[in-house]
């Protein structure tokens, strides 16, 4: 006799099961709290407003009932995923973090203007934040974000290196960095091979410090491309002078970012530029081998230029999608982070403070060594370049032709031609 | 002759070397870097002898848990994939193995086509739809996706499986009264279990370690383990190689486990139907 009693699954139980549990993985975003506020940033955003006893806003979302709850990934994803939220009909995200350099037309248009919320609501001592930084954060004729980060760049040094290649101080113009480069290239006593500078090869921040240093630029706020080509010119006939002597790693093609770090924590380099923030990063005894000998000082500039030296900085401000449901409630959290107190709580965690009133305080100052260089070098500091639409194609043409003249493929001034006919079309009209 | 042996085989020992080093030496530097003190992990020369240390397993622990929670996603989002796919593709197979028409022959095409897509493609379109359906940020977008993207493979690969059992069997399941779930539940798939292993191996490999859906459609809830490794490669403050490694190490373990277990039944289920006429 055969048994006819339905066994194991059956399509009724399987299509039950099935939903049931799609209900139930669909059910978990009710758990979340009645006054929440979501923001979209950066993991180092949270981190620096601290956690616990030393939370900067504890006090504030106690007032306020508020809980916070980030999500957080690195630049480029964050600021992809920002524009989309901020692309569609509503999100959940009230406050987003936007790096300067982004907001096009097109992508301040998906952004509250936030004077009209000043104005009404303003921020404590508003005219402390750098000038430079609201600047490059108004789109328009719109202030679109409050400047919450800055990171600006200065040249690291190793001590140690120097003072072995019987070098008491370090550069004060770019050619003595050059020379001392050069002569810092060499084989330690330890027999670590040493070259005398490393910079990444994929980033504009390089040429465009060497040739402001000339007193020129590549791009400028007003999308004027290359307005002093002879300083390109010279930039990139230094780059491949030191590249030549070796005094730039044969690798310089492939370099990277994170290769300056440990180049210069494993003491492969002498010099590098990069951001300010990474002092504590090169001076860490877990992962360098020269704690607390690695320094930084100003970009320096020619001897041949009498102008300010202006070194690239890059600023990351708060923004309110325009999609987004509790505006009040962003602008709050804005103007207490974008506070006195909590700028200067944040920059003794290690964030470049956007007041310049931080920078005279003690606590700042004693934290941070190299916050009176940073403070000099923000003074008169900017952006690599203006966003625009094709900014990234532009930057990405202008390097080919910084790369083939720093390994000498092509001649400086052939570099500086082919710039000016391929960027030419690409910039805004 | 025997030189000619010889020196074939001490070419394909050459070749075999050669292939090890290519693809092991990247994961032994990883896994071994994930032990070494900080300042030796860049050394130059290299230090191939050190001291052990657990420090960036316990900074991993302190500093970063929410890879520990990205882990947790990771495994339930990759369990849940491995259900719907292993049961779609199953049941679809048998669909396309027993019942032959110019429609499913067309539509097994199509599958084979929409596999070609780069996710990128369907990736940025869906975003606004999951959003309005309110799944942003739920394991179940991404077990359906996940499912979704492996289920045209995995039925092709299930079809050539129940292609090699006999149809026999089917006939006298159906004469003892089984009907087509209990055939395929009772017959088909205990026999084309090293088919359903392979399917199961492909999406838990390709769900652990996927990135672009994940980052496309979670947020905070369900960011899997990759997303949080991402984090840490992070261009803002520095990266802590350490602590990378470390937790690329443990991310490693469960999946390289789980595949070494199921390497038998992976290669059985990779070269079925190579002889089929």
């Amino acid at each position: 006799m055969t048994d006819t009693t339905p066994r194991g699954l059956t399509r009724r139980r399987f299509v039950a099961s099935t939903l049931g549990s799609a209900a139930a993985l669909s059910a978990v975003p009710a758990w979340a709290q009645a006054k929440t506020l979501n923001i979209l940033s950066h993991a180092v955003h949270e981190r620096v407003l601290g956690k616990d006893d030393g939370d900067l806003l504890r006090d504030w979302k106690a007032a306020n009932g508020v809980e916070l709850v980030f999500t957080t990934f690195d630049s480029n994803p964050l600021q992809d995923r920002l524009f989309r939220e901020a692309s569609l009909p509503v999100t959940d995200f009230a406050v987003g973090y936007i790096i300067d350099n982004r907001p096009t037309s097109a992508i301040a248009a998906l952004f509250e203007p936030l004077g009209p919320l000043n104005a009404v609501a303003p921020i404590e001592d508003f005219a402390d934040i750098a000038p430079g930084l609201i600047q490059g954060l108004t789109v328009d004729g719109n202030l679109i974000g409050i400047p919450v980060r800055h990171a600006t760049g200065g040249l690291f040094y190793n001590e140690a290196l120097l003072e072995e290649a019987g070098i008491a101080a370090p550069p004060t113009t770019l050619e003595e960095l050059i020379e001392q480069a050069k002569k810092l290239t060499f084989t330690a006593k330890d027999g670590t091979p040493v070259t005398g500078m490393i910079m990444a090869s994929d980033l504009a921040v390089f040429p465009v410090s060497f040739a402001r240093a000339f007193g020129g630029d590549y791009i400028t706020k007003d999308f004027k491309l290359l307005p002093k080509p002879e300083a390109m010119v010279k930039a990139l006939a230094a780059l491949n002078d030191m590249f030549t002597a070796g005094a730039l790693p044969r690798s310089y093609a492939t370099t990277k970012n994170d290769d300056q770090v440990t180049w210069m924590q494993q003491g492969r380099a002498a010099f590098t530029m990069i951001t300010f923030a990474r002092y504590a990063q090169f001076n860490n005894p877990e992962q360098s081998r020269f704690p607390g000998r690695i320094k930084a000082v100003q970009f320096p500039k020619s001897a041949t230029y009498d102008g300010p030296m202006a070194a690239v900085t890059e600023a990351w401000g708060m923004v309110i999608p325009r999609n987004a449901a509790d505006k009040d409630l962003a602008w709050a959290y804005i103007r207490e982070v974008a506070s006195r107190r909590v700028t200067l709580g944040m920059a003794r965690n290690g964030n470049g403070p956007v007041r310049v009133s931080t920078y005279a305080e003690p606590a700042f100052a004693a934290a941070s060594p190299v916050a009176g260089e940073e403070a000099k070098a923000l003074a008169t500091a900017r952006g690599a370049f203006p966003p625009f639409p094709e900014a990234a194609r532009a930057q990405q043409l202008f390097l080919e032709d910084v790369q083939l003249a720093v390994l000498g493929h092509k001649s400086p001034e052939a570099a500086v031609e082919s710039m000016v006919s391929r960027i030419t079309p690409l910039r805004p009209a | 002759m025997r030189i000619d042996r010889l020196a074939r085989g001490i070419g394909k020992g050459v070749a075999v070397a050669a292939l090890l080093v290519w693809s092991l030496v990247p994961i032994a530097f990883v896994v071994t870097s994930s032990f070494k003190p900080g300042r030796d992990i860049f050394a130059v020369p290299a230090r191939y002898l050190f001291a052990p240390t657990l420090e960036h397993y316990g900074a991993l622990w302190s500093r970063w848990g929410v890879f520990f929670e990205g882990l947790a996603n990771s495994a339930l989002v990759t369990a849940g994939a491995m259900v719907v796919a292993v049961v779609s593709s199953t049941c679809a197979g048998y669909v396309y193995s027993r019942h032959k028409s110019r429609v499913l022959g067309a539509s097994l095409l199509f599958l084979i086509v929409v596999r070609l897509i780069p996710p990128i493609v369907i990736t940025l379109p869906l975003f606004p739809i999951v959003n309005a359906l309110g799944i942003n940020d739920t394991h179940l977008v991404l077990i359906v996706l996940y499912a979704t993207f492996f289920v045209s493979l995995g039925t092709v690969l299930m079809r050539t499986f129940i292609d090699q059992i006999p149809r026999e069997l089917d006939e006298a399941a159906a004469i003892d009264g089984a009907g087509r779930i209990g055939i395929l539940w009772g017959v088909i798939a205990p026999l084309a279990l090293p088919g359903i292993l392979a399917v199961a191996v492909f999406v838990v490999v390709f769900a652990w370690n996927e990135f672009l859906f994940a980052f496309v459609f979670t947020g905070t809830a369900t960011k899997t383990a990759p997303l949080v490794v991402s984090e840490m490669l992070g261009s803002i403050d520095g990266v802590d190689w350490g602590i990378l490694f470390a937790a690329s190490t443990v991310q490693l373990v469960p999946v390289l486990a789980f595949v070494i277990v199921m390497n038998r039944h992976l290669v059985a289920g990779l070269t079925a139907g190579a002889t089929k006429g």
